[in-house]
């Protein structure tokens, strides 16, 4: 019994090896080429939001660039430092970091290495304590997403304010992931927005404290709902997609978050959008150009890095020209939104 | 067939099948499967042909097994007595906690006494964290599966709570506790310098620990408990037979809450030593943490003795590390190293288990003797037996 055991795997293994040795591929080329590592956060690149965009903009340098890009997926925090460093000790050109999160392990691998650039999304290389550590050889790309927050906050604010909502309520809400500051970024902004359009509104904020488990945000959508909410906001990356379900089955509204997230649910009527390829593509063809520069990168309207989408709804056109009038305004400054929820 | 052998053959085939079964699905998915193993290879520091440092490979890896052999011990004490504990993923996170707390409140102390009393606040409450389900277990017969799976989510939102608003988060930071002094920390064994070069990269990338050795040793202490001291034999006793152990005058009740405090114990030192030798704060990499829960598959895979559980610890960690390797050089999907270690942990279970679980109670007993022990794995039959007599 042992024996035939041991005799199928032989064969498998032999068949293994017959396979491989057919399909033996040859790699090499261009030394000059430039060499360009992602680092996913734990959100992996399946989060329909922005690990995925990053792999969007890193693509889009390949076959624009010409560059080698590969990307590292990490499973857990524990590994942030040896992705960053399996990069780097490869003296890949530039490590790109996706997340705040990230930042305590982008600050340690920079210091090691002096040589290599660094750029990371949503923040800087900072220390354990989470201060900055302005290292030169790390570009932060950080995004003004209280733009996009604002966008979908006015969509909110209109729709009540005519009437226009499921029960009008004037009762919205959002889903934060953790209270770090590109999502309360988020928040600020869709509740300053909401409140211009109709100051009659009530805006519920909570926080899932979770970047990927969806039944966490789907029970705090869930509470917000049953306080009166009829359009949720996820900022919650993974998480999120659990607070755009909830609203779907409350037949309540959702906005998405990140990348256009109109597949993630019916409920869907708007994404808030942070062009995460667009910093990333940037920070590549910067390095490419030889024009890397350290310290802060700021995305914004200007730039158009953040904005919004309509998504499963037909927005009705005088809503639009005010919606897309405030991003105008916010883009030439005449108005500015907090990055601080109130 | 002699027993010895086939208590080898059968977790070494059953990680052969895993591979085998690994490289045609990786070759299904289009990559190259010699590339892929070569990336596993690579993470215990052998054939590193992407480029990576091997020192800097197997360092990491061994920065990943460490605090697998611990909550490892963790899982496979209850083991012999016919226990389960899936809460050793619960007890670390409690033992990360009070190594915490202790390296913050008394920092100022000398780190020769310090980093003892941070491992011990750790294994204290580790010990009490599974204590409660082992008295539970023993007084009114409340089933540890149940009890230590939902200790276990306690301990998640505990520790939560302490760091996203609660008392343990640093200021300024988000979900992060402030950091351990550095006097509160593990020695690693190579300095952590930036400017000094050692194996061609900065020492300080180099972050394996002496909570190798401690790990190690808890190791050995597991063995020589389990094999050299009465208690080992009263533990082993209890998970053979409770009748029997009754009645040759062991106490169980009194067995199954020591065996739970040393259970606990060791998975406590477990989340001491990472915070102590890797962390040195609380993140929230810990709401995610499945160290406790791959200290079960390292558990069964190294068949509860000290040895096996230190090889399948390596298995792991190089699985760990090589991972990173195998999705930079071999283009592999992440996923895929799941896939992997599912895969093992499913070969072991579905056709294994049998012989397994005749295996665990009865390693040392004669030849002879297993084929007279029932047929049903009795770690599992133990685990779901109605509660002991407390009379």
């Amino acid at each position: 019994m042992g024996h035939m055991r041991l005799r199928v795997l032989g064969v498998v293994a032999a068949a293994l090896m017959l396979a491989v040795a057919c399909g033996s591929s040859s790699s090499g080329g261009n030394t000059k080429q430039v060499k360009v590592g992602l680092v996913t956060d734990t959100g992996g690149l399946n989060d329909k939001s922005f690990n995925h965009l990053a792999y969007v903009g890193l693509q889009s340098a390949i076959s624009k660039l010409g560059i080698k890009g590969d990307v590292i997926e990490s499973k857990s925090g524990d590994d942030y430092v040896p992705n960053l460093t399996n990069f780097a000790q490869k003296g890949y050109d530039l490590v790109i970091g996706n997340g705040f999160l990230m930042q305590p392990a982008i600050g340690t691998v920079a210091a090691q290495f002096p040589n290599i650039k660094f750029a990371i999304v949503d923040g800087a290389g900072t220390d354990a304590k989470f201060n900055d550590l302005k290292q030169t050889n790390v570009m932060d790309l950080f995004f003004k997403e209280q733009e996009s927050g604002a966008l979908v906050g006015a969509i909110a604010g209109l729709l009540e304010k005519q009437s226009k909502a499921p029960k009008n309520t004037h009762v919205i809400s959002a889903v934060g992931g953790v209270k770090i500051p590109p999502v309360d970024h988020y928040l600020a902004g869709y509740q300053w927005a909401a409140k211009i359009y109709d100051p009659s509104i009530k805006v519920l904020i909570g926080y899932s404290n979770d970047f990927n488990a969806t039944d966490k945000c789907k029970a705090v959508a869930n509470t917000q709902i049953g306080q009166g909410s009829e359009f949720v906001f996820q900022v919650a990356g993974g998480c999120g997609v659990g607070a755009l379900q909830a609203a779907g089955q409350a037949h309540v509204y959702s906005f998405g978050v990140d990348a256009d997230q109109k597949d993630a649910d019916p409920s869907v009527i708007a994404s808030a959008l942070k062009k995460v390829d667009v910093a990333v593509y940037d920070a590549i063809k910067s390095v490419v150009d030889g024009k890397f520069t350290g310290g802060a990168n700021r995305f914004s309207l200007a730039n158009d890095a953040t904005g919004y989408q309509v998504d499963n709804f037909s927005l009705p056109a005088d809503i639009k020209t005010e919606v897309d009038n405030l991003a105008a305004a916010m883009k030439s400054g005449s108005k500015t939104p907090p990055d601080v929820v109130s | 067939m002699l027993p010895r052998f086939s208590g080898l053959a059968v977790p070494l085939g059953s990680v052969l099948f895993a591979f085998v079964a690994g490289g045609l699905i990786v070759l299904i998915s289009g990559a190259n499967p010699i590339d892929a193993y070569q990336g596993l290879l690579c993470g215990v520091g052998l054939l590193c042909a992407g480029g990576e440092n091997p020192a800097l490979e197997l360092s990491t890896t061994i920065v990943f097994l460490t605090p697998l052999i611990t909550a490892g011990v963790a899982v496979a004490i209850p083991f012999r007595a016919g226990l389960f504990n899936i809460g050793a993923e619960g007890q670390l996170l409690v033992g990360t906690v009070a190594c915490l707390v202790v390296g913050i409140s008394l920092s100022s102390l000398p780190g020769i006494v310090l980093v003892p009393l941070e491992l011990l606040a750790g294994m204290a409450a580790g010990a009490a964290w599974a204590g409660i389900a082992g008295v539970l277990k023993a007084t009114v017969g409340a089933h540890e599966v149940v009890t230590t799976i939902m200790l276990n989510y306690v301990a998640q939102w505990l520790v939560r709570y302490l760091i996203i608003g609660g008392p343990l988060q640093a200021p300024g930071a988000f979900s992060a506790s402030s950091p351990i002094s550095v006097n509160g920390r593990l020695p690693t064994f190579f300095p952590a310098s930036n400017s000094l070069i050692v194996f061609g990269l900065p020492s300080s990338v180099y972050r394996v620990h002496t909570g190798l050795i401690i790990a190690l040793v808890a190791a050995a202490v597991f063995a020589f408990l389990l094999w050299r001291t009465s208690l080992g034999y009263e533990i082993r006793a209890v998970g053979q037979s409770q009748k029997a152990a009754r009645y040759a005058g062991v106490s169980v009740p009194r067995t199954i809450i020591v065996t739970m405090l040393i259970a606990g114990a060791f998975a406590g030192l477990a989340g001491a030593i990472q915070i102590a030798g890797v962390d040195k704060q609380l993140t929230d990499k810990y709401f995610n943490d499945t160290t406790g829960f791959d200290a079960i598959a390292v558990a069964l895979l190294g068949l509860g003795s000290a040895v096996g559980i230190v090889l399948a610890a390596l298995l792991f960690g190089a699985l760990h590390a090589g991972g990173a390797v195998m999705q930079s050089d071999a283009g592999l999907s992440s996923n895929l190293v799941l896939v992997l270690q599912a895969l093992i942990l499913f070969s072991i279970a579905g056709n294994f288990v049998g012989q397994i679980s005749r295996l665990i109670p009865g390693l040392r007993a004669p030849p002879t003797l297993p084929s007279e022990l029932p047929p049903a794995a009795p770690l599992m039959t133990e685990a779901a037996a109605p509660p002991p007599e407390t009379a």
